[in-house]
């Protein structure tokens, strides 16, 4: 005896990719009217667009260059002026030395006193209209040192005057003599101080250039790290979101794509395309739901003409009957008669009915369903497909069965699909057990088993493929569970199939409840 | 012989034999009505009839089980075959089991009753 083929499992394809939260399309009419919602949403945040993004980051980058080379430029030119100053002040300091030294001497010459006064001259010019170049220290000395600058002038003119008549410098006064050297040796100081402090300060200009470049370079490294993070996050991440939509849309959540940012960019017109084309997906989706439910209503056809062809008929042969032997009934046959014509009428409008009710357009609003009331109806439905298959079922659901969010046309569609694909496993007629029950995590789920040939193993990945069919053809579109899914998907559940070859196969579709909120 | 003016009605549909009974008795003809298809088998090992008349879709054994046992164990009888959905197939089946007729439904009893006449002389002959 050959071993039984342990049973398959599968579940529906993409389940978990998207939580019943991710799912906010119910299927309301309005498609167009949310479409165009969704696309204001989108749209109304004010724009930051890439390319700006990417000029204002180019403009920042050459504004910093800029400014470090204007700074650059500025210390330099500082430098420069400092230094031919300082130039100035040291050969000035120089030369009064010189003087004092001569003078003391005696062996001042015409030519030393000349330079000594080219030099007082010189800083003394330089030192009115380029003393902003200095310390501020400095400058607060400047004055005093221009004085004694301003004396040592006068007086070395003197005794420059007295060279030109005599040939050799002339000696000063005592008195003058005295204040000459006084001012001499003032002026020696002050420039030493000035000359020290601006010497340093120089020094520290020159070393802050050595230095600057390589802290220009520090930054700059920075602004660029942080220029190339803000783009690839700018463009990485809505490459990331992107990826989960699609992979949404594949699992088969049409939801359109709401705002998650403050401004709105290049990606932001992606979305509001891919938002037109999820509304296109949507319609379709509505058209293919509808086409699959006339499908199967194609698949009741036989059973529904048999149904109704038998009170038709019955109709038919009492009312013949009844003309035919009006004058030999008795009042109590008549009304036996005419009771049947009453009772077979009702039966047919049932029928006409239930078919009605199925095929009826109904909103799609999600609403609390009773499930039972559901299986029931949908039973009737399939009620002759068994009869005439010799199907039997057998339904338990215990009678608090807690209510589902759903919508109850279109649970009705599922749950006739899974009756059909049941009867039809099972050609030599067979039982179908229906059963329903609360499950935990706030589910009920509903269980349709058949004694039928099952599905083999290989098979079973793909049942849930939309034009996926192992019928003959003209006997199924291949939609029946592809669509069963996506509406059970809609209603936040799901389906897994569980089967085994030559045993049966059984469904279990399992459902929020409405309570839950 | 009076063998030929036995009927027997099987369909599921009970208003179907309550009918026929009537009508048949009404023309000279013995009628047995049976809504079950297993109890009518049984019934046909017993006793064999002029003329049966079945329903094709029923629970249990379909007409066409029915018309198959007939044409093995009382060839001489005349099946006429009622259904409420007939297709080609159906009745191409019913033709080759060798039915005498295949009658959709609604019919008219009038004329069931004459084409149950016509079988019954067709048994006969």
């Amino acid at each position: 005896m050959k071993p039984a083929d342990p049973p398959a499992t599968v579940r529906a394809p993409g389940a978990g990719s998207a939580g019943p939260e991710g799912r906010r399309d119910r299927k309301d009419p309005n498609l167009a009217e949310r479409l165009r919602e969704a696309e204001a949403a989108l749209v109304r945040r004010p724009r930051l667009s890439i390319r700006l993004r990417m000029v204002a980051s180019l403009v920042l980058c050459f504004l910093a260059s800029g400014a470090f080379s204007l700074g650059a430029f500025i210390l330099l030119r500082k430098a420069e002026v400092k230094l031919h100053l300082l130039q100035t002040l040291e050969r000035l300091d120089d030369r009064l030395l010189r003087v004092r030294a001569l003078e003391d001497e005696k062996i001042l010459s015409r030519a030393d006193v000349d330079r000594a006064l080219d030099g007082v001259r010189q800083a003394d010019a330089l030192l009115r209209s380029g003393s902003h170049a200095l310390q501020e220290a400095d400058r607060a000395i400047v004055p005093a040192l221009l004085l004694q600058l301003g004396t040592c002038d006068r007086l070395l003119s003197v005794v420059r005057g007295a060279a030109e008549v005599g040939g050799r410098p002339g000696a000063l006064s005592a008195r003058d003599g005295a204040e000459l050297r006084r001012a001499e040796a003032e002026g020696n100081r002050l420039l030493e101080v000035i000359i020290r402090r601006e010497r340093s300060s120089l020094d520290g200009i020159l070393r802050f250039a050595e230095t600057g470049p390589l802290v220009l370079l520090g930054l700059q490294l920075v602004l660029f790290v942080g220029i190339i993070l803000a783009f690839a996050k700018a463009l990485v991440n809505p490459i990331r979101r992107f990826e989960g939509y699609t992979a949404r849309i594949a699992a088969g959540d049409f939801s359109f794509i709401t705002p998650t940012r403050r401004y709105r960019d290049e990606f932001s017109d992606l979305a509001v395309g891919v938002n037109q084309m999820l509304g296109e997906l949507q319609a379709q989706q509505h058209r293919l739901v509808k086409g699959a439910k006339l499908a199967v209503v194609g698949t009741l056809t036989s059973g529904i003409a048999h149904e109704l062809n038998n009170p038709l008929n019955n109709v038919a042969i009492t009312t013949e009957a009844l003309m035919e032997d009006l004058p030999t009934l008795s009042d109590k046959e008549k009304w036996r008669l005419l009771q049947d014509i009453y009772f077979e009428t009702e039966r047919a409008s049932e029928i006409v009915k239930s078919l009605l009710d199925f095929t009826r357009q109904e909103k799609g609003e999600m609403v609390a369903v009773d499930l039972a009331d559901v299986l029931g109806s949908t039973l009737r439905l399939a009620q002759n497909e068994m009869n005439l298959n010799n199907v039997s079922f057998t339904c338990q659901m215990p009678p608090d069965l807690p209510r589902v969010r759903g919508a109850a046309n279109q649970l009705r569609q599922v749950f006739l699909n899974l009756l059909l694909n049941a009867i039809q496993a099972m050609p030599g007629g067979g039982r179908v057990w229906v059963s329903a029950g609360p499950q935990d995590e706030g589910k009920v789920c509903v269980e349709i088993r058949d004694e039928g040939t099952g599905i083999p193993a290989e098979v079973l990945p793909r049942i849930f493929d939309p034009f996926f069919t192992t019928k003959e053809p003209g006997q199924g579109t291949g939609l029946g569970l592809s669509v069963s899914l996506s509406i059970i998907r809609t209603f936040g559940g799901d389906m897994q199939v569980v089967s085994s070859l030559g045993r049966g196969t059984t469904v279990h579709t399992c459902l929020p409840r409405a309570d839950e909120g | 012989m009076s063998e030929d003016r036995d009927v027997m009605v099987l369909d599921d549909e009970p208003i179907v034999g309550d009918r026929l009974r009537p009508a048949l008795e009404k023309e000279g003809f013995t009628v047995e009505v049976f809504t079950d298809s297993a109890m009518a088998i049984s019934r046909l090992k017993e006793k064999s009839f002029g003329v049966l008349v079945t329903d094709m879709k029923m629970r249990g054994p379909s007409g066409m089980d029915v018309l198959r046992f007939v044409r093995e164990k009382a060839p001489k009888t005349q099946v006429i075959v009622i259904t409420g959905y007939a297709t080609i197939e159906t009745s191409h089946e019913a033709s080759a089991w060798g039915a005498y007729q295949f009658v959709a439904k609604p019919f008219k009893l009038k004329e069931l009753v004459k084409l149950v006449d016509k079988a019954a002389k067709a048994a006969t002959a």
